[in-house]
């Protein structure tokens, strides 16, 4: 009896928000239709729910789902943003060694303004994001500072992590493009046995052929071997 | 080559009797020597010279005009991972993944110095034909311009600042333009004025490979303006230089093309593989007249295992390395004679000196790996048995010490005093001593070294222990003497030819009394170490020394060249020996002078005195002088056939050269002071089962 009521609420909430109000006197007619003609035929009495109460649940359902949807948008909005920002600062970072350097060859007046920039740099840096791999390779800058004439400090960027980090980072670039997904690469067990395989005295292959070929496999499996065989008796007797 | 602790499970030691003079055999198995990939080669036609780096940073020089002997060897040094080689004349340049240029001192074995290109890693570094501009490329998507002067190099210039990085590069003929591989695309710059020209747009692969971009591993700049470029998705592409349109694609395999070569000429060129083969393309024309002449594919050589990273065109041949760590150089025949000497083909596997050292009092073997050094105990037998038997091992070989380098440099050369006590290691950079008591266990620095001995190339222990001998920069030698626990700087040996080349062999006499020297410029210098000073210079032999030895009681130096030619000289007469210019009237036998590896060591039986023990890489031989020499036809191998005579019959058939192969691939033979023969062998199947993953091929009915 009480599927009624519920078909018609369903069928009203996939209707929408819009139509719901035009419709609601059919249906509530309807129900009311419905109510009279059940309410004679069962011995139990229906749930009473109201049809402001349902309809009032529906819009408030309703508003939640478009509320987180709009909330989501925006989370993702300010994800992009934040990247966006932290790119522009990786570049502007990448830009400023060339200028330093340039700078250093020139009047020395320049530098000064030049580690200015650095050091305010340091500050905004400090403030902002804390992962940033350079921001730990510039506070290690003191040691190297230099004092020149005057109030002038040359301070080298400490390169060495930076170095580091770009030559792993190159050659995980070719580690990926020579032995990486896509490379179709097998073991040099497969490449020894098909050669054993295919040659002129055909043998087995390699891990068979050769005794001590992955020992430290052949252990554990022994190991492993034995216990299965242990588990399996343990049930038999 | 991981840093895991590797178990030694090779530590079984056969005892095998072998018949030529009944030598109980330790058969050692248990130095784990794995040679590294190699990165990248340069060719220099003038001085016919092969440059050669390895991905640990090592560079080798291997002489192709002297039997391909590898002459010198610079040791590695961690970070520095070399990805490209040049020669600017004489001098050789490198450039690498650590964003450095490095020029190196060929004659004290070295880098020169460094030029930081600050570009981020450098992939490639090209020199134009002139040799005034030197060009790297750059991760950042620079070709950086360096100008090459007397003593360094200097930046010049940057050319157009691209948005890729810069794999390969390539100078046209005329030094005009240089052609730059990068990813998805080729550049030609206008190397006058930076700008770049042209964008040469390189097609991805199929299939799944159309979401990578494809990389431009290779690039060559002909003299007619055609560009050739192998990349990722193993096209190798023919391009016009002047209209930067695309000629010719040819789809050569399903990997990688990692390397171009073409020879100068520019009639040949061969790209190399992640197959592991090389294909070679030919300017030739398919009909009669010479009109049009097109790059037409003609041969496939399947010489290694795995990706072949670096190639060299020479004027003969095709020389190819890689991730395989093999050398392989592959005569052309339609250039040199077939069926001969010249027209083989060679592979240099293992290093052509020795990293094993053997004290004969202690029993002990000192390995030398580019990062630690380990000493090991030899086992013991007490069993008896025929020629060709296991013997039991009572004791097993055990590892006693296992010492790290300390520094980035790898270790140059190591020694081990034959009484055990001592041990010494030295980098380019650096050099240690230390004191081994308690039985071999314990290792005490020596802190107060001499200031005069700073590095060194080789090192060599006198047989008494009493006295080190260090060779240093111009062919000259350090004298050390070794009281317990200091010691103190004796003399320094120099010879008088004044060569600036380094002294690559070191031989002390059994008596002391002797020191003989071989450098670089096959110069052959003995010390008398009673007066320290020079005893004699034996007479130069074109071809260089590959092993040299004193024989301990007729004092004659028995010296093996890298063309297989044998000399024996009398240091007391100071002339050749008899039997030495009756060996170079009959000749050699031609099987002997075939041989394709050096002798490495030169080693003498206590016993017999008219006994020589020498070896390669597959044989080790003893040379009996009190027998006749082999005639050119006499069958040189001979050994079974004798065994299988009856003894009387044996004399009349046996020549001077007994020959056996039983033991592979041998890295040292030599000889204990009980008389035994200690074999190191290095099977190649252990060395290919370390080495990184090949390509999957799928083959037919497996």
């Amino acid at each position: 009896m009480t599927c009624m009521y519920e078909l018609a609420n369903m069928a009203k909430k996939q209707r929408g928000k819009s139509a719901s109000s035009s419709k609601t006197a059919n249906i509530k007619h309807q129900t009311d239709h419905f109510s009279l003609m059940l309410e004679s035929s069962d011995d139990e009495a229906p749930e009473e729910v109201t049809f402001e109460d349902s309809k009032a649940e529906a819009l408030r359902s309703m508003k939640q789902a478009l509320d987180t949807a709009r909330r989501e948008k925006e989370q993702l909005k300010e994800k992009r943003r934040k990247r966006q920002e932290l790119f522009q600062e990786q570049k502007k970072r990448k830009l400023l060694p060339a200028d330093v350097l340039e700078e250093i060859d020139s009047a020395p007046s320049k530098t000064q303004k030049q580690c200015q920039e650095e050091a305010d740099e340091e500050q905004q840096e400090a403030e902002e994001d804390e992962q940033r791999k350079k921001k730990r390779k510039r506070s290690g800058k003191l040691a190297h500072a230099r004092n020149l004439k005057g109030n002038y400090t040359v301070q080298t960027a400490k390169e060495r992590d930076s170095a580091s980090f770009q030559q792993q980072a190159a050659e995980d670039f070719l580690q990926s493009r020579m032995y990486g997904p896509g490379s179709c690469r097998t073991t040099s067990n497969e490449l020894l046995s098909l050669q054993n395989k295919t040659g002129r005295n055909k043998s087995a292959a390699v891990q068979f052929v050769k005794k001590d070929w992955a020992c430290n496999e052949k252990a554990k499996a022994e190991k492993l071997k034995k216990r299965w065989v242990h588990k399996q008796q343990i049930p038999s007797c | 080559m991981t840093k895991k602790q590797r178990k030694f499970s090779d530590r079984k030691e056969k005892k095998t009797e072998v018949k030529m003079g009944e030598f109980k055999v330790h058969r050692v198995r248990f130095f784990d020597y794995m040679p590294t990939a190699i990165r990248a080669m340069a060719f220099n036609s003038r001085t016919e010279r092969l440059a050669l780096a390895r991905a640990d940073g090592a560079l080798e020089i291997f002489n192709f005009a002297d039997n391909y002997f590898q002459e010198k060897v610079i040791p590695g040094q961690d970070g520095r991972a070399v990805e490209a080689l040049c020669w600017v004349g004489q001098r050789l340049f490198s450039a690498g993944l650590n964003g450095e240029i490095t020029e190196y001192d060929l004659e004290n074995l070295r880098p020169r110095y460094t030029v930081e290109a600050y570009g981020g890693p450098i992939w490639t570094i090209s020199s134009n034909s002139h040799g005034t501009l030197l060009a790297v490329g750059c991760e950042d998507g620079t070709v950086k311009m360096f100008e090459i002067l007397e003593e360094r190099i200097q930046f010049q210039r940057n050319l157009d600042r691209q948005k890729g990085r810069i794999i390969s590069l390539s100078w046209h003929p005329s030094g005009t333009l240089i052609a730059a591989g990068m990813m998805d695309m080729i550049r030609i710059f206008d190397a006058e004025t930076g700008r770049a020209t042209h964008r040469l747009l390189v097609e991805r692969g199929v299939g799944a490979s159309k979401s990578k971009e494809v990389v431009v591993w290779s690039i060559v700049f002909l003299s007619d303006h055609t560009i050739v470029s192998g990349d990722s998705a193993g096209k190798v592409q023919i391009w016009d230089g002047v209209t930067g349109t695309l000629v010719r694609t040819h789809l050569v395999t399903k990997w990688d093309v990692l390397a171009l070569s073409v020879s100068k000429d520019e009639s040949s060129l061969v790209a190399g593989t992640s197959e592991g083969t090389v294909v070679q393309f030919q300017f030739i024309s398919s009909t009669v007249d010479q009109q049009d002449k097109e790059w037409v594919r003609t041969r496939t050589f399947k010489n290694h295992s795995h990706d072949v990273r670096a190639l060299a065109h020479t004027e003969t041949a095709v020389v190819s390395g890689g991730m395989d760590t093999q050398l392989v150089v592959r005569p052309l025949l339609e250039k040199v004679e077939k069926n001969t000497q010249e027209s083989a083909l060679r592979k240099m596997t293992l290093p052509h000196r020795s990293l094993v050292c053997c004290a004969k009092k202690a029993g002990l073997l000192l390995f030398q790996f580019p990062d630690h050094l380990e000493l090991w105990r030899l086992g013991e037998s007490d069993g008896h048995g025929k020629p060709g038997d296991s013997l039991p091992v009572k004791r097993k070989p055990e590892k006693l010490i296992q010492l790290k380098r300390k520094g980035e440099d790898h270790i140059c050369c190591s020694a081990l005093s034959p009484c055990g006590g001592w041990l010494a290691y030295s980098t380019v950079t650096s050099f240690r001593l230390y004191r081994l008591q308690n039985n071999n266990i314990s290792v005490t620095k020596v802190s107060k070294l001499p200031k005069d001995l700073r590095w060194a190339h080789q090192l060599c222990f006198s047989p008494d222990s009493s006295k080190l001998f260090a060779s240093s920069s111009h062919s000259s030698v350090i004298v050390i003497a070794l009281n317990q626990p200091e010691c103190k700087y004796l003399h320094t040996l120099k010879p008088k030819s004044g060569s600036r080349q380094p002294v690559h062999l070191l031989f002390a006499s059994e008596d002391g009394k002797w020191l003989a020297t071989a450098n670089a410029d096959c110069e052959i210098h003995v010390y008398n170490l009673d007066k320290l000073k020079l005893h004699c210079t034996v007479p130069v032999y074109s071809s260089c020394p590959t092993a040299i030895a004193i024989h301990p009681t007729t004092s004659n130096l028995v010296a093996v060249h890298a063309d297989q030619q044998i000399f024996e000289f009398s240091l007391v007469q100071k002339e050749y020996t008899e039997w030495s210019r009756k060996l170079q009237k009959q000749g050699l036998h031609s099987l002997w002078l075939e041989r394709d590896t050096p002798i490495t060591r030169v080693a003498f039986n206590p016993k017999n005195p008219a006994h020589i023990i020498l070896h390669d890489m597959f044989m080790f031989c003893i040379i009996d002088q009190s027998l006749p020499l082999p005639e050119a036809k006499t069958p040189f191998y001979n050994q079974i056939t004798l065994r299988s005579l009856p003894e009387p019959q044996r004399l009349v058939h046996s020549h001077a050269f007994k020959i056996c192969k039983n033991f592979q691939h041998l890295m040292c033979v030599s000889l204990l002071e009980d008389h035994s023969l200690v074999v190191v062998e290095r099977p190649l199947l252990n060395i290919m089962s370390q080495l990184p993953a090949p390509v999957r091929q799928k083959k037919f009915a497996t």
